[in-house]
């Protein structure tokens, strides 16, 4: 299913969005990225991300409260789908069977996992 | 200051609000501020504005930023454009009155405009139908006399421009001609005055002038060829096919017809009934085409190749001078190129082929023009501000269901549209109505425009109309699109305190536009009359000039003296007063010290005709010895000779000759208002005399011309009779100011009823709005004029103000131009100054008082009852 792929940005946020769990807008998907991968990435390219796996469906959003520090404007909150924890979850499958296939490479990957 | 710089970028802000898609700017924007306060603790402020403005930038993406048409798809711009249009008329026909004045007075302005853009049009399409015209230039001299003085000359000799096509490179072709091909043509029974140039037949190379008929790299070969235009050839034969025939010229030289010509159009500056050759010239060898100096009535036309250098050239052009200026004894001349586009209009060389429109002229009408334009753009402004009021739930509704300030404010522009392209229709009649007496305005335009309408006008019209109405309707439309669409409908009053600072400015404009041109109309005319009624010392009542020809004085004079109504015949070589004058260095007793007097030759009965006072002496007898002379009483003081008859008897010399002086005339004013008294001399027998004078006794002013053209027929069958009244001569050389008395009469007449009618406009809407508060004071006890007092305060202060402005404007307006080089003027006064103002207050008032005091009578009980 073509619409399924996941970019690697995506999977990134995607992650990041379930790690967050029930705190994940825009500014705290940034910085969690940040911490974690040490990327800084743009609010408008997570813009960009988050709008595409919107409308595939895989994370589904709903507006939340407004607080002073945003000037009395409301945070939009992020919630990954079913169908996008299925699509996650297809893609780490992926990656795990073709790591698997890798020979001597695949104890220290397991090891690690563990 | 400490608060900005705690907070994002202000700038960033707001071009963030102005690209991003509304449904995405509360997360977004929410998102970028939270994060720069978290920043801004991290970082420290400059870091995190830096950031911020980045992060910005970085929104600059597809999916963020609004689209450029954001209007639904489904959005019906016919529908809504035929909406605006109804509602516009609506509005036009429920304010009957508001739309009246707004219309005739944009009307009244814009047929002014027309006869600019008209006008402008015209004058810029002048020589247009010429090809190649980016590569036609004229050659033009400057003259330089001995004493230092230069005199810039449209003109060059035939000479230089024949040796410049013989004998230098860099010209495709080179086209001398030169005026003076005038006179008289017969053929048989029937003869035409013809005024026509000599040319050869480069002429046709150069110039895109064309031949209906002939050849015309031969039509001018031949001496004595001759090409006819059209109607020329008309007149003389009622045909055009007329190559081959023979017609006389006045001395009975038989001239060939060799080619037909398109008649040249009306806006080429070349215009001419006939080409003659000018090997015909050549022939006879005279100065005008063998001298290099003779460059008086001689124009050289050049066309240069391609890839010309005007450099190249104008070496060439300096070459020729130094060659042929040696041959040159009084002065000497530099040559020069002039852009053909540049003759017309131009900025005034010595002797053009025709009169040229000055450049000036063109410029001083556009932009008065655009000063009354101005004006009526003003009174819809102002009008559109007042009434806005009106229209604010109109504009509340249409914002809640959904209209956006584009939309609102393209429907106040389509109505403004609207009311000027209705303007323009009705003023489309008034320019048919003004055409003529702006045509007659002045010399230059009598003698180059004709304002007949070309197709593309009617679409510079409709342009112009558009243009107008989005000028008018700029600032309503913008101030009207930013009501709050909550506090109209909640009944909130809105302010629109700025609106009324404007709209005070914009009436004191108009005020004092009208004041300054009344002003102006009043000390113009008064100076005008004055100049005509000036008493020049001589009468001009009742006289006759009759311009003699070349018949021979006696002749006429004795014809005319056989008509009963002629009172008196004389005759004189010019006409004083009007313009023309000669003058001589006259000698006394001491050899050394000379006097400058004008002279004028006369008939022995003019002094008597005329009314001259003979203060001593005999005069000049019937038959003049040719060395008698009278003098006036200025000249006298300036030999110094205190009493008249001491002159009687004594000798001066003038003209290289000694006259006798028999007589002494009381002083008059042998110039205009703009010459002094200056010595005078009258001579008899020395010049031709052009002029007969013949003084009229009659009521019947018609019979008597008649009797008078019969009896020049008996004597001259060939030329007409050319009579003007002295007086009518008079106010002809006063033209000028008579030009700009209909100007500023005209401009003074729109501007007065355009600044009325916006007054009118804005009183009634004054008394409208103000009706309660009328009502409640007139309850409360005041009295109708304390309530007329009122209401007009408020323009008072206005008109003080204008009057203020506009009256030393004036002032120095007209000792500028006007009366610039008048040497008698008349004194201005406290009535010459204030009588313009003071009328049009009066007239002001009245306007406003005729609304006021509706408003005042109206029954307080009616305007208080409904609420």
């Amino acid at each position: 299913m073509k619409g399924s792929h996941l970019g690697e940005f995506q999977e990134l946020v995607l992650l990041t969005i379930m790690v967050l769990k029930e705190n994940a807008y825009g500014v705290s998907i940034k910085r969690e990225i940040k911490d974690r991968a040490d990327r800084s990435i743009s609010r408008g390219a997570l813009h960009t991300a988050l709008s595409r796996l919107e409308e595939k469906g895989l994370i589904e959003s709903w507006q939340g409260e407004a607080n002073k520090e945003r000037g009395g404007m409301r945070k939009r909150y992020y919630k990954v789908t079913d169908t996008g924890a299925a699509a996650l979850r297809a893609a780490k499958e992926l990656r795990d069977s073709l790591w698997n296939e890798i020979p001597g490479l695949s104890l220290q990957y397991q090891h690690h996992y563990a | 200051m400490p608060a900005d710089r705690t907070t994002p970028p202000r700038f960033f802000t707001r071009l963030f609000e102005r690209f991003c898609k509304q449904n995405l700017y509360d997360e977004l924007q929410g998102d970028l501020e939270e994060e720069f306060y978290l920043n801004l603790e991290e970082f420290g402020i400059a870091r995190a504005r830096k950031l911020y403005r980045r992060e910005v930038l970085k929104m600059l993406r597809p999916s963020v930023v609004k689209k450029i048409r954001n209007q639904p798809t489904y959005y019906n711009h016919t529908a809504m454009f035929r909406n605006y249009s109804i509602v516009a008329f609506r509005n036009l026909s429920r304010n009957r009155l508001f739309s009246a004045i707004n219309i005739i007075g944009l009307a009244i302005s814009m047929a002014v405009g027309l006869i600019a853009i008209t006008f402008v049009s015209e004058i810029y399409s002048y020589d247009n139908f010429h090809d190649n015209r980016d590569r036609l230039f004229r050659v033009v001299s400057n003259l330089h006399r001995t004493n230092g003085n230069v005199t810039e000359y449209a003109t060059a000799s035939v000479f230089a421009g024949n040796r410049l096509a013989n004998d230098f490179a860099g010209f495709e072709a080179v086209a001398p001609l030169t005026k003076g091909f005038r006179g008289e043509m017969r053929k048989g029974e029937s003869s035409i005055a013809i005024q026509g140039i000599y040319a050869n037949n480069d002429f046709f190379k150069v110039l895109s002038f064309q031949l209906l008929a002939g050849n015309s790299g031969s039509a001018l070969t031949e001496p004595n060829s001759v090409i006819l235009t059209e109607t020329a050839a008309q007149k003389l034969f009622d045909r055009s096919d007329v190559v081959g025939e023979i017609i006389e010229w006045k001395d009975q030289t038989p001239y060939k017809i060799t080619g037909v010509l398109k008649d040249p159009p009306s806006n080429s500056h070349l215009k001419f009934d006939a080409i003659a050759s000018l090997k015909t010239l050549e022939e006879k060898n005279i100065s005008t085409v063998t001298d290099f100096g003779v460059i008086w009535a001689s124009h050289v036309y050049v066309l240069l190749p391609e890839n010309y250098d005007l450099q190249q050239i104008q070496t060439n052009l300096d070459k020729l001078a130094e060659e042929e200026n040696p041959k040159l004894k009084y002065w000497q001349l530099s040559l020069g190129l002039e852009r053909f586009d540049d003759i017309f209009p131009s900025t005034g060389k010595a002797n053009q082929f025709s009169t040229v429109m000055p450049k000036e002229k063109v410029t001083s009408i556009v932009v008065l023009a655009l000063i009354v334009l101005f004006s009526a753009c003003f009174n819809y402004t102002n009008l559109s501000l007042a009434r806005s009021l009106k229209r604010s739930k109109e504009i509340g509704v249409r914002k809640v269901v959904g209209a956006g300030k584009t939309h609102l404010f393209l429907q106040f522009i389509i109505e403004a549209i609207l009311v000027a392209v209705i303007a323009v229709i009705i003023s489309y009649g008034l320019f048919q109505l003004i055409k003529p007496e702006f045509l007659a305005l002045d010399f230059y335009i009598q003698r180059t425009t004709t304002l007949d309408l070309q197709p593309i006008n009617y679409l510079y019209f409709f342009l112009f109309a558009v243009a107008i109405g989005i000028l008018a309707g700029l600032f309503p439309s913008l101030l009207m699109t930013r009501f709050k669409p909550v506090n109209i409908l909640k009944g909130v009053s809105v302010k629109t305190s700025k609106g009324v600072g404007l709209r005070k400015v914009l009436v004191g404009i108009q005020f004092a536009l009208s004041m300054g041109f009344a002003t102006l109309v009043t000390m113009t005319y008064k100076q005008y009359k004055y100049a005509l009624n000036f008493d020049l010392g001589f009468t001009t009542e009742n006289i006759l000039n009759v311009e003699v020809q070349s018949n021979t004085p006696e002749v006429l004079k004795s014809q005319f003296q056989a008509v009963p109504e002629v009172a008196g015949v004389s005759s004189a070589s010019i006409m004083p007063s009007t313009g023309n004058s000669m003058s001589n260095f006259v000698k006394y007793k001491n050899p050394l010290d000379s006097v400058t007097a004008y002279t004028m030759d006369i008939g022995p009965d003019y002094l008597t005709n005329m009314g001259h006072q003979l203060l001593a002496g005999p005069g000049f007898e019937k038959e003049g010895t040719g060395d008698r002379a009278i003098v006036n009483e200025l000249f006298l003081k300036e030999i110094g000779i205190n009493k008249s008859s001491e002159a009687i008897g004594e000798q001066i010399s003038f003209y290289n000759k000694t006259w006798m002086i028999t007589g002494v005339v009381k002083d008059f004013h042998y110039g205009t208002i703009k010459n002094e008294l200056e010595p005078f001399i009258f001579t008899m027998g020395r010049q031709d005399h052009y002029y007969l004078n013949v003084k009229l006794k009659t009521n019947d002013i018609t019979a008597t011309m008649n009797r008078l053209e019969s009896a020049w027929k008996e004597v001259d069958n060939v030329h007409p009779f050319e009579a003007r009244f002295y007086d009518d001569w008079l106010q002809d050389t006063y033209s000028d100011m008579n030009a700009s008395l209909k100007t500023f009469g005209l401009l003074s007449g729109v501007a007065i009823c355009i600044s009325i009618l916006g007054l009118l406009g804005m009183a009634v809407y004054n008394a409208e709005s103000r009706l309660k508060e009328l009502a409640i004071r007139k309850v409360l006890g005041a009295t109708l004029s304390s309530l007329m007092l009122l209401l007009s305060r408020s323009f008072m202060g206005i008109f003080i103000l204008s009057a203020c402005v506009a009256i030393p404007l004036a002032y120095y307006i007209y000792e500028e131009t006007i009366v610039s080089t008048a040497v008698y003027k008349i004194n201005i006064g406290f009535w010459e100054l204030a009588s313009g103002a003071l009328l049009i207050v009066a007239v002001a008032l009245l306007t406003i008082s005729s609304q006021t005091m509706k408003a005042a009578r109206s029954n307080p009980a009616e305007s208080l009852r409904n609420e």
